[in-house]
């Protein structure tokens, strides 16, 4: 079990370092000297050489690679990304300034985007008519193929500028995630609504259910009280995995509803070419990402009790080990 | 479905009572939805101009967003323009005329070479800690500005506009010398400058201050008619008034403090949501207004206002160094090749226009070109390329020697209308047989590929904001920007001249010999030489509710609201 653990935490210590260095590499293989990006783009050419020394020497830009990687690195280990370039500001602290922000959002939708696709699955399994099942089911297709950008505009015509029922951007309250939240959801709500579909209908058919019926139970009692609790495993694991789109998706979404978060920090901070920031940012999602899975995957033995089995009987490194995503 | 199960199914009762009511609720939902979406919103009617009314807040919406309140430090234009509300410059330059007039200076005189500016203060204006304005502060301001301070992680952000800062003496109090270490006649239009990492004046406290403790809005001190209540990076800043200020601009002829309590700068990255939110009445104006947006507002009712960034053209520089831009017919090709009424017409509106000169038209010692070197002649443009030796090829690109006509451009797409605009002028060259190529890419790839201009690029696009002649030393003077890369091997053109003619803009501040330097300067750089053509004059283009009043664009374009009121106070 120990050795267990020790492999997934290396795993997620290795994911972390290697984000960390390929935002390094990256950084110093792209065109631009980061010198340049200091200084308005139109006077260029009229920042004398002296400055631009001075400004490379403050920022560490003129040292060995090597050494300035060395630098960063045992820097960011104790949480110091350095400064960011376009405001001064640190980078650990504007990071953590937008995050919760972004995890409202990201959490709520994904809250939002399960009950739309239990809803939507609940509906579909339940209902005798065969026009409303199909409608039902084609919607998350649709939702799909709709752009969040398209959604959220509509939503904000209707319900801010016409009706006047939300605010149509910055933060005032639980009304200003409304819309937002909608339009997030839509989206992510859609590969979850399709794989329940498919669950709900194999676990509709299968013989348990069956019985149940025999035994007189109501079409509501099956689908409620035998289905959705057997069914609804796998959409729990898709919306893990579904996290990630979201924080992808409030980059738009962020946009659109003039919202602070990181996903448009992050949209700057490449606009820009803000290097200290944008390697923040990759290195804290790196870190997210890792101790999401982390978790997920010490988690698993406790909730799986074949998986446990298999920590009884020696069967090699983590042999056996069932880990999808 | 198997039999068994449908039939026990079928032998359920149904209770199908709910549906129809929650039908007929879906149906009204929508008819709701759909009424109130054609009522439309609009503005309320033309409220009476007349006396200012006191007290309000002003919704103000804009595209970008002040990455830090440190005035001196931003570049991007929300930075300058909340800058400009809770600083103020030595002096203020008339946006009509573009004459230097007082402000927090009373009077200022100058040596004759220009390099030493003496400039006697007000004495009755006061930072918002309470510490005085004096000629120390300037002192300090201007050595940090132009300087930096490596240890508190200032940037030497007045570096380019104040070339060859020396020091600042302190002769008394309220009297203050600026030395150059050569003549720097543009340092007095510099000195109320407000565009980008402007020289607005911080408390002494506040220069004390790294970067990063200046991101707390509270300790960034200023002397101007507002001070920062908050600010909320990638949202809004908020500003109030502050009380007993009393220095604006005479020129401005404002009394006192500020009509308004307070003005919320909102951040609103898309176009469509702030013209929504200006129609729905969340907002009272917004900057950054679409071409496509102007008719449609004004048609509503909302103020259109607009100036011209004054300063020079949006302008394609020639690489006087590299083939084929290094060809001045193929120079001269190009300013005579291109329609300038489609341009007009199809992609600006009445709010930008045309350049006639690579200076804007509101530049002390613009020249209007449009009807000799600027005018459309397609004809001309091709006989020019002929008799130079470019004989059209089989795909209808002239060639000489063996090389085609392929002028590479490189260009930025901060703009809305640069891209369509390149475009136009890019088919009208095809038509005298010049393959113009385009490069139109965001902010930072535009700089990173600018440091390779030299050697990569025949046309850099770009623009500058500086409303003063010496603009153009500042932006192709071979010891300067040198945006024509013009050296001593440039074919054709006389480096030394160009040197000299643009550089006797800085020698004097006589308003007649700057008229005639700035004439000779224009003559050299598009007539002459033609190292640049200037393609149009961009506008900063403000929509905003009839009840908004006196929102001020200053010789640079940018905004001031120390004069502004709404008839409704609220």
């Amino acid at each position: 079990m120990l050795r267990y653990v020790a492999l997934k935490a290396g795993r997620a210590a290795f994911v972390v370092w290697a984000a960390f260095t390929l935002t390094f590499v990256l950084l110093f293989v792209l065109p631009a000297n980061p010198v340049d990006l200091l200084f308005d783009p139109t006077e260029l050419n009229s920042v004398p050489p002296e400055v631009r020394a001075q400004v490379a020497d403050s920022y560490g830009f003129n040292e060995p690679v090597l050494l300035q990687y060395l630098g960063r690195l045992g820097h960011a280990l104790r949480g110091d990304f350095g400064t960011s370039v376009q405001s001064g500001q640190s980078v650990s602290a504007v990071v953590l300034d937008v995050l919760p922000h972004t995890l409202v959002l990201a959490v709520g939708a994904l809250l939002l985007a399960l009950v739309i696709a239990f809803a939507i699955a609940l509906v579909a399994t339940s209902t005798r008519h065969q026009w409303l099942r199909n409608l039902v089911e084609s919607l998350p297709t649709a939702s799909v193929s709709v752009p969040v950008f398209l959604s959220g505009i509509l939503l904000l015509q209707i319900f801010s500028f016409k009706l006047g029922w939300f605010p149509s951007f910055g933060d005032q309250g639980w009304r200003s995630l409304v819309l937002p939240l909608i339009t997030l959801a839509i989206p992510v709500s859609g590969p979850i609504a399709q794989l329940l579909v498919r669950c709900f209908a194999a676990e509709f058919r299968s013989g348990y259910v069956t019985t149940s019926w025999a035994k007189g139970a109501t079409r509501s009692r099956v689908v409620v009280g035998d289905v959705f609790r057997n069914a609804s495993l796998p959409a729990l694991t898709i919306a893990a995995v579904t996290f990630g789109n979201l924080v992808a998706g409030s980059v738009i979404t962020e946009t659109v509803f003039a919202r602070k978060g990181l996903g448009r920090m992050t949209q700057t901070a490449i606009n820009t070419l803000d290097l200290p920031l944008v390697q923040g940012i990759v290195v804290f999602v790196a870190v997210t990402f890792a101790l999401i899975n982390l978790v997920v995957d010490l988690i698993y033995p406790l909730l799986d009790p074949r998986l446990r089995a298999t920590f009884a009987v020696p069967t090699g490194p983590s042999g056996g080990l069932r880990r999808t995503s | 479905m198997s039999d068994l199960r449908s039939s026990i199914e079928s032998a359920t009762s149904a209770r199908k009572k709910w549906r129809l009511p929650a039908i007929a609720f879906a149906i009204l939902l929508i008819a709701g939805i759909a009424f109130a979406a054609t009522r439309g919103g609009g503005a309320d009617p033309g409220a009476a101009d007349g006396a200012p009314v006191r007290g309000g807040t002003l919704q103000f919406a804009l595209i970008d967003y002040q990455r830090s309140p440190d005035p001196q430090w931003g570049t991007n234009y929300a930075e300058s323009l909340i800058g400009n509300n809770i600083t103020d410059k030595l002096t203020w330059q008339d946006p009509k005329t573009g004459e230097i007039t007082p402000w927090l200076a009373q009077s200022w005189e100058y040596n004759k070479d220009l390099t030493e500016f003496t400039f006697h203060l007000r004495r009755d204006v006061t930072f918002s800690d309470g510490s005085p304005f004096n000629a120390e502060a300037v002192k300090a301001n201007f050595d940090q500005y132009v300087h930096g301070d490596p240890s508190l992680g200032i940037l030497p952000n007045g570096a380019t506009l104040l070339p060859g800062y020396l020091e600042t003496r302190v002769v008394d109090e309220y009297t203050a010398v600026v030395r150059f270490e050569k003549p720097l006649a543009s340092f007095l239009q510099a000195s109320s400058f407000t565009a980008n990492a402007q020289p607005g004046f911080l408390s002494p406290s506040t220069l004390k201050l790294s970067a990063q403790q200046r991101t707390d809005p509270k300790k960034v001190i200023g002397t101007g008619p507002f001070v920062y209540e908050s600010w909320e990076p990638q949202a809004k800043t908020v500003l109030v008034k502050r009380n007993g200020y009393n220095w604006a601009p005479p020129a401005l002829r404002h009394q006192g403090e500020a009509y308004l309590d307070r003005i919320v700068f909102n951040t609103i990255p898309e176009a469509s949501v702030r013209t929504g939110s200006l129609v729905s009445g969340t907002i009272d104006a917004t900057l950054d207004v679409g071409t496509t947006d102007e008719k449609p507002l004004s048609a509503q009712g909302f103020e259109i206002l607009h100036r011209g960034v004054s300063g020079t053209a949006i302008r394609f520089d020639f690489n006087s160094s590299l083939f084929p831009t290094n060809d001045i017919a193929v120079r001269k090709a190009i300013q005579l090749g291109w329609d300038r009424q489609t341009v007009q017409k199809t992609i600006l509106t009445d709010s930008y226009s045309v350049a006639n000169s690579i200076l804007e038209p509101s530049v002390p010692g613009h020249v209007d070109y449009s009807g000799s070197v600027l005018k459309y002649d397609p004809e001309q443009a091709a006989r020019i390329l002929d008799e130079a030796g470019w004989v059209t090829g089989p795909d209808g690109i002239r060639v000489k020697e063996g090389k085609k006509l392929v002028v590479k451009l490189l260009g930025i797409n901060n703009l809305v209308v640069n891209k369509p605009a390149y475009e136009s002028i890019q088919q009208d060259l095809r038509k005298i047989g010049i393959d113009l190529q385009l490069t139109v890419v965001p902010i930072p790839d535009y700089t990173a590929q600018q440091a390779k201009a030299k050697t990569d690029w025949n046309v850099v696009a770009a623009n500058r904001s500086r409303n003063d002649p010496a603009v153009l030393n500042l932006q192709y003077g071979p010891q300067n920007g040198n945006g024509a890369y013009v050296t001593k091997d440039s074919t054709g053109v006389d480096a030394d001249e160009v040197t000299q003619v643009l550089g006797r803009l800085e020698t004097t501040l006589d308003p007649a010999a700057r008229t005639q330097y700035a004439k000779e300067a224009q003559d050299i750089l598009l007539d002459k030489y033609a190292l640049v053509n200037p393609v149009y004059n961009p506008s900063q283009v403000i929509a905003q509710a009839p009840y908004v009043h006196g929102i001020v664009f200053d010789a640079q374009s940018r905004n001031h609201f120390v004069d502004t009121w709404k008839s409704d106070g609220k």
